[in-house]
């Protein structure tokens, strides 16, 4: 009992250095944003002022806040399934070991190496709609119409989906590779004796015994989608018009270069409730699925 | 036994990258003080005034990129030793937000290069008055009054910038082709290219800009030319006008280059680098930009004979007008800890010889009262517009709320090419933020 205690105290003296940093550097900037957001705080005006709701009020009456809201999530939901199914496929079809799966591997994780400002700025150059843009010339050679993949607004952020996939489904297979190595091989032989083909061998085993890399993919590629800025300001800046908008390059335009800090800190508030309530409503189907998979 | 030689080789490792971080500051530091000891350990940077021999570091924040400063900076480097100018360039999208924020965490630049935002940025307080410098009264009016604000001058202008079309002389030569002398002909300059299979104008839709500069090219000839409007801007900054009144059969004017096919919706995906590029290359006949990209275009293309037209107007017997107008300015952070330095990097701009520098990387005329510039053969069809005065930016020469308006507006001219918006409502878009922003002021 007594040396359960100590354990105790030495091991929340263990976490304190970081739980220090945490509460400075997050939680208490975090409630700050809060307090801000109901000032009328700019970088041109000297005097803050209590205003209450009103930020966020101005927020939900402008159509681009919830267009931009609109983008984030629809992209985050995309990516999310996109990526996951592609890598989850890829992970099972490569869990081989194997010098060409290895190679291929390494060959799917490397684009996650580059800096998305890298990829970005490339990909500019492969969609471009100028004369021998990358990839309208593939197109065209084999007889097709050129895209304005960047340009268009119905498609521009659909392009930048896809070159986000590209960039993090190596990513993400690798951490189901991860998992898929753990599963004990003797469950298969079982459901071989047992007269189980593959679809079913990967439905009622792979699939199930996945459930830890599944659940921490979801819920990444969940919050980074949500997060999404850098691609679109490199590739698009938004553009055209407000098309490829999302909520983080709404909340800096909006926000900060037009000095209008509380405003942002408003938006940021908003943008913290929304990626908490999709985690937990994310969260609770998986606990489901864990629950169901343990019974 | 391996755990603890690993452990103690890391944190031989972190000690010896931590020191070498201050190592490397210490000689970046005193990098000119080779003579004298370089152990007294004392930090140049606290001190207010600069000691003799000892370097001033002075960050200098600019929109314009480096390249179009080179000369400048060069002199200013050869004439002023003991001032080292660090250069940090931050691209105009991007401009307000970065300086916004180290302006407001008190870490903003010494030097910062304004425009549209000098009057916001004054009335919060971080630009030092210049207005007893001596140097400043070596500035013709016409370049302060931008940067005057409630009678107080807050910087000082560089040349002045102007935006036109360039246009291939070798293409127009080989073609019979002249520079319009009207907006129809503009338009119908594009249809004889194009019946030739010549691309006629490329633009870099993709950034917000060309479109909002081309359209208010327009608003210049049809509207701001009439003496009549002179007083509009004023309105506009205190919300008592709006552009959709007052602007719109100027831009619809505009929009015929739209309706004839003139832009098309692949400019969209195109970047200014991109538009750059195919009009250095002559793919394209035309493109709409300013000096600053002189330089680079020669880097890619030195043979290319190129010229610059101002954007005509309705009327032919009136030049048309170019959009620009006092350069961009320096300004001095109030908060700085070299302001006698930074006055002085000022005074010397304020000099015929830094002006040339100035002009030889981006031509534009000089503001400094006796300076003669040399525009170059470039600009020869501009010159009947330089003449009458007819190169004008309301957001930068008065609105209050100029850069975010200017952006909105030119966002929703991106949904107009798309087809996705009218132009009516692009302009009340731009109103709409207009409003917004004076009401956060008040």
């Amino acid at each position: 009992m007594i040396m359960d205690k100590r354990k105790n105290r030495t091991y929340f003296l263990m976490i304190l250095p970081a739980f220090i940093g945490f509460i400075i550097l997050f939680i208490v900037p975090a409630i700050m944003s809060f307090g801000y957001s109901l000032t009328n705080w700019s970088v041109y005006n000297a005097d803050i002022d209590f205003i209450g709701f009103r930020n966020f009020q101005k927020l939900f009456q402008d159509a681009k806040t919830v267009a931009a809201i609109q983008h984030s999530v629809v992209y985050a939901i995309l990516i999310t399934i996109i990526q996951n199914v592609l890598s989850i496929i890829l992970a099972v079809l490569l869990n081989r070991n194997s010098k060409v799966t290895n190679f291929v591997k390494g060959i799917t994780f490397l684009p996650a190496v580059l800096s998305i400002m890298v990829v970005g700025y490339l990909f500019q150059y492969i969609m471009t709609s100028a004369d021998g843009g990358l990839l309208n010339s593939i197109i065209q050679f084999f007889g097709g119409q050129p895209v304005n993949w960047l340009g268009d607004s119905n498609i521009a952020l659909y392009s930048v989906l896809a070159t986000q996939v590209w960039q993090w489904t190596g990513y993400t297979m690798v951490i189901y590779v991860a998992n898929l190595k753990s599963i004990d091989s003797s469950l298969y032989e079982a459901a071989q004796i047992d007269g189980a083909n593959g679809i079913q061998r990967f439905f009622r085993i792979t699939l199930p015994l996945l459930y830890p890399a599944t659940s921490f993919n979801l819920l990444m590629s969940l919050i980074g989608g949500m997060k999404m800025f850098d691609a679109v300001f490199v590739m698009t800046k938004g553009g055209p018009g407000y098309a490829t908008e999302t909520i983080m390059t709404t909340l800096i335009r909006e926000g900060f270069n037009t000095g209008k800090t509380a405003y942002a800190c408003a938006f940021a508030v908003v943008f913290f409730v929304i990626v908490f309530v999709f985690s937990k409503v994310v969260t609770y189907f998986l606990d489901k699925w864990e629950g169901a998979i343990q019974a | 036994m391996k755990k603890k030689i690993i452990a103690t080789l890391l944190c031989a490792c972190m000690a010896a990258t931590a020191f070498a971080g201050c190592g490397s500051e210490e000689t970046t530091d005193q990098n000119t003080d080779a003579g004298t000891s370089a152990a007294d350990g004392t930090e140049v940077s606290d001190a207010g005034t600069a000691e003799d021999g000892e370097v001033v570091k002075l960050r200098m924040m600019a929109y314009n990129a480096e390249s179009s400063r080179a000369s400048y900076l060069k002199y200013l480097d050869e004439q002023l030793p003991n001032i080292e100018i660090e250069f940090e360039f931050v691209s105009q999208d991007n401009f307000d937000n970065v300086l916004n924020a180290q302006l407001q965490a008190g870490e903003g630049p010494d030097i910062m290069e304004l425009g549209g935002q000098t009057r916001l940025l004054a009335n919060a307080g971080y630009l030092l008055d210049l207005s007893d410098q001596e140097f400043i009264t070596r500035y013709a009016d016409a370049g302060i009054q931008p940067y005057t604000v409630d009678g107080k001058i807050y910087a000082a202008p560089l040349q002045s910038w102007y935006e036109g079309i360039f246009y291939n002389k070798t293409i127009f030569e080989e073609n019979n082709l002249t520079v319009p002398k009207t907006w129809d002909e503009f338009i119908q300059l594009h249809k004889t290219l194009e019946e030739k299979g010549i691309k006629p104008q490329t633009m870099g839709a993709q950034s917000y800009e060309p479109m909002m500069k081309q359209s208010i090219a327009l608003v210049n000839n049809e509207f701001y030319s009439d003496e009549a409007n002179k007083d509009f801007d004023e309105k506009f900054n205190k919300g008592e006008a709006s552009l959709a009144e007052s602007w719109l059969p100027a831009v619809q004017e505009w929009y015929k280059i739209i309706e004839e096919g003139c832009l098309t919706q692949d400019m969209l995906g195109l970047s200014y680098d991109q538009a750059l590029d195919e009009f250095a290359t002559g793919k394209a006949a035309m493109w709409q930009c300013g000096p600053w990209a002189v330089e680079t275009i020669k880097e890619k293309n030195p043979d290319l004979d190129f010229g610059m037209f101002p954007i005509p107007g309705v009327d032919a017997d009136e030049p048309g007008w170019l959009v620009g107008g006092p350069g961009s300015a320096f300004a001095i952070n109030a908060d700085s800890e070299h302001i006698e330095e930074a006055l002085a990097v000022l005074e010397l701009t304020a000099t015929e010889e830094a002006q040339q520098e100035l002009v030889k990387d981006n031509a534009g005329s000089s503001f400094v009262e006796g300076v003669e510039v040399d525009l170059g053969e470039i600009y020869t069809d501009c010159e009947e517009a330089f003449a009458a005065g007819h190169v004008y930016a309301p957001w930068t020469a008065v609105w209050t709320n100029g850069n975010a308006v200017t952006e909105g507006y030119g966002k929703s001219l991106q949904e107009v090419l798309s087809g996705t918006k009218t132009v009516e409502e692009a302009l009340a878009d731009a109103d709409e933020i207009n409003k917004g922003l004076l009401e956060t002021l008040e």
